[in-house]
């Protein structure tokens, strides 16, 4: 094994870097909270209190709110990322190389904004009395909606602003796998009289298959963790109506201090993203082969 | 004889050493401070700038590191910084937030009660030094208190003819028919597009609270929650009523955020409303240069309910030193609060940053005398109450809070909220 190492050493030294801040930041972390998920956190000494931060995550109505809001989040932004990168890279795939680039770069473009530059442009949007949302509205004479502050829409604007948001990295990952889809396989089809929705039906979808379960899996992923625009735009609210499970951990450990009881939901958040995880693989995996 | 001397010797030489270690301490102090006022170069920490180059001058091999940091972040930052046991030595914050009572009892900050002698302590107002002391300690220097006022454009009360209260005092019922008044189409479109009155409900912040105190309620009595009583309900539906049943507040009260709700009273080009509770500094901000100088303003109480008397919620803010291992550190950490807090600073933010001094040699200085606004806000103070003292308050505030923005966005009755509020609440108080 080592021998192979030392063989592949240049390999592991480009990937070093990456891993050491991985280790750093994030597998560190992960590892402390479990312990710390198990204990009554304090500045100056801890106390272990065993699974006590779990029962009580589970009898905390709080949470189970948060939980169902970021169900209502993820059950529509999820499917509504994957199929509208899906739609779009589709279009732009049998565009001419120059306009293909220019529609890539423009979808992609609010990939590299900050999610928080994006979610104040949408708090102005949704802004009750000056907001570009409420003035479209009015040219149809319809009464101004109160988004981010009434219960009934403050979760609405949170998904139709995730929603509208262009799901760029989806897109190029796309077009990288379309690209890849061997032209012969088209030929083949085009000859036997299909057309081009049959084609992409028969031919691109099926074969699509893995990067379609790598977003669904990575949006599942980012749709149970929710948060900044959560943060920014509504503060969770009002009442607890856009309470999400990182924006509750979050208030618990950094506010409230209870760093065991934010651990113990963070415990919860990270099975329920695992177990999804793995159903959607199960469901959806399969041998992908460009037989030409 | 000679046993007296040995340990007279060894007390002196204790005294000496500790002394000149004191002195000699030297390295890096941080600073956490947030904008203040601006000077001719728009800097906001200018005053900060200039108490470090003193104290550094003062104190050769001392260097002061200030992290410039926005007031609406400085808890969250403090609380990861807690977190990460990697918090400042000295930070502009008080006890009832991002520092609250488990981090006293935690032992996160210093208690300075042996750095301050009885005639310094006589210096300060009792209220002052009330809010910075948990179990008999003080945790904090007072720089400044605070009250929450009304401020009222009266360049909207003549537009629509409404006469301002006398002296700034007020009954609900006045206070209702000025709103009411104040309440018009001023472009003649048909829309109504002036307001009265309008505030917002945030956790953490109580400009409204005060109108929930007029007829007599109180948040928390003896461990009990006190916002399902008569009084409080009756006092929360008044305002709720100003809004669903008189119509004097826009859509966005109780909703909208502090930004947005203090451009509505006095960003040049908005002013759509006419009175709006806010804390003092406010005052500073109304009456300075900028686009939120509203040039006829005038500062009132809030209004008189059942209780016969306004009712206030007054705040103090100071320097509070964290948990420091050093204790030659400690020292000079403690030194430099103090040089923060002197009469003649508390002084200097008295006229030019908006608050009331903690300090009754700060007050004798009379820092208001060409501030008629500041002089009448300073008037409150005696009508002020504090928040309640609670290990929890901040989520117990979180849960009022929450419910409150559902009563007033028309979702819940008052009664509705404040029972729900209280079934939350019990667990947190048990």
């Amino acid at each position: 094994m080592f021998k192979r190492i030392w063989k592949a050493r240049s390999g592991y030294l480009f990937i070093l870097p990456k891993y050491i801040l991985f280790t750093i930041f994030v597998l560190i972390p992960i590892i402390w909270s479990v312990f710390v998920s198990f204990q009554e956190y304090r500045v100056f000494g801890t106390e272990w209190v065993g699974l006590l931060n779990f029962q009580d995550v589970f009898h905390d109505d709080l949470f189970w709110t948060a939980v169902g809001n970021t169900l209502r989040y993820a059950v529509i932004v999820m499917p509504s990322s994957v199929i509208s990168a899906l739609i779009l890279a589709s279009l732009i795939n049998p565009l001419k190389r120059g306009a293909q680039t220019f529609f890539r770069a423009s979808f992609y473009l609010p990939t590299v904004a900050s999610s928080v530059v994006i979610s104040m442009v949408w708090r102005w949007i949704f802004q009750t009395r000056f907001g570009l949302a409420n003035y479209f509205l009015s040219l149809f004479g319809a009464e101004p909606i109160n988004w981010l502050h009434s219960s009934a829409w403050a979760m609405r604007s949170v998904i139709i602003m995730a929603v509208l948001t262009p799901p760029g990295m989806g897109i190029i990952l796309y077009l990288a796998a379309m690209a890849s889809i061997p032209e012969s396989l088209y030929e083949a089809a085009t000859i036997d009289g299909a057309n081009r929705f049959v084609q992409w039906w028969k031919i691109t979808l099926p074969l699509l298959k893995p990067t379609t379960l790598y977003l669904m899996i990575v949006s599942t992923i980012g749709s149970f963790q929710v948060f900044d625009q959560v943060m920014l735009m509504t503060q969770g609210g009002p009442g607890y109506a856009t309470t999400t499970i990182v924006h509750r951990i979050y208030n618990v450990a950094f506010r409230d201090f209870q760093f065991g009881y934010a651990g113990a939901m963070s415990m919860f958040l990270f099975v329920a993203i695992i177990t999804l995880a793995l159903i959607q693989s199960k469901v959806l995996s399969g041998d992908v082969e460009y037989k030409g | 004889m000679g046993k007296k001397l040995s340990v007279m010797l060894v007390l002196v030489l204790v005294l000496v050493t500790s002394a000149s270690a004191f002195a000699n301490w030297t390295g890096t102090i941080t600073l956490w401070d947030a904008p203040r006022w601006r000077d001719e170069n728009d800097d906001q920490f200018h005053w900060v700038k200039a108490k470090i180059a003193e104290f550094e001058a003062l104190h050769p091999g001392v260097k002061i590191e200030l992290i410039e940091t926005p007031w609406a972040e400085l808890g969250e930052k403090l609380s990861i910084a807690i977190a990460g046991r990697a918090w400042p030595d000295i930070v502009p914050v008080d006890i009832s937030g991002a520092i609250n009572r488990t981090h006293l009892e935690q032992g996160v900050v210093e208690a300075l009660d042996a750095y301050m002698t009885e005639e310094e302590l006589e210096d300060f107002f009792p209220g002052a030094l009330q809010a910075y002391t948990y179990k008999d300690k003080l945790y904090g220097i007072p720089m400044s208190m605070t009250v929450h006022v009304m401020l009222l454009n009266l360049d909207h009360f003549e537009e629509a003819g409404v006469e301002p209260p006398v002296d700034g005092r007020w009954t609900w019922d006045e206070f209702v028919e000025k709103a009411k008044a104040l309440t018009f189409d001023s472009d003649g479109d048909g829309k109504i597009d002036k307001y009265g009155f309008s505030t917002y409900i945030l956790q953490g912040y109580y400009e409204a609270w005060p109108f929930f105190y007029m007829d007599g309620g109180v948040p928390l009595v003896d461990n009990t929650f006190g916002f399902t009583s008569p009084e409080a309900i009756s006092a929360i539906q008044k305002l709720v009523d100003l809004k669903f049943v008189h119509g004097a507040a826009p859509v966005e009260m109780g909703s909208a955020d502090v930004g947005g709700t203090f451009r509505a009273l006095a960003r040049e080009g908005e002013r759509y409303v006419a009175i709006q509770p806010w804390n003092t500094w406010a005052i500073a901000t109304v009456t300075g240069e900028g686009v939120n100088h509203l040039p006829n303003v005038m500062v009132a109480e809030y209004p008189v309910g059942d209780l016969g008397k306004p009712v206030t919620i007054g705040g103090a803010g100071g320097w509070v030193v964290m948990h420091q291992s050093n204790k030659d550190k400690r020292d000079v950490v403690v030194e430099f609060a103090k040089f923060l807090s002197t009469p003649e600073e508390q002084y200097t933010f008295a006229t030019e940053y908006g608050t009331f001094p903690a300090r009754k040699s700060a007050e004798a200085m009379n820092p208001f005398a060409d501030k008629p606004h500041m002089a009448r806000a300073a008037q409150m103070v005696e009508h002020s109450v504090p928040l309640p003292e609670h290990p929890a308050w901040a989520q117990i505030d979180e849960r009022i809070q929450a419910e409150l923005q559902l009563i007033f966005a028309g979702e819940k009755s008052v009664e509705d909220g404040m029972e729900s509020a209280a079934a939350q609440i019990q667990r947190l108080l048990r």
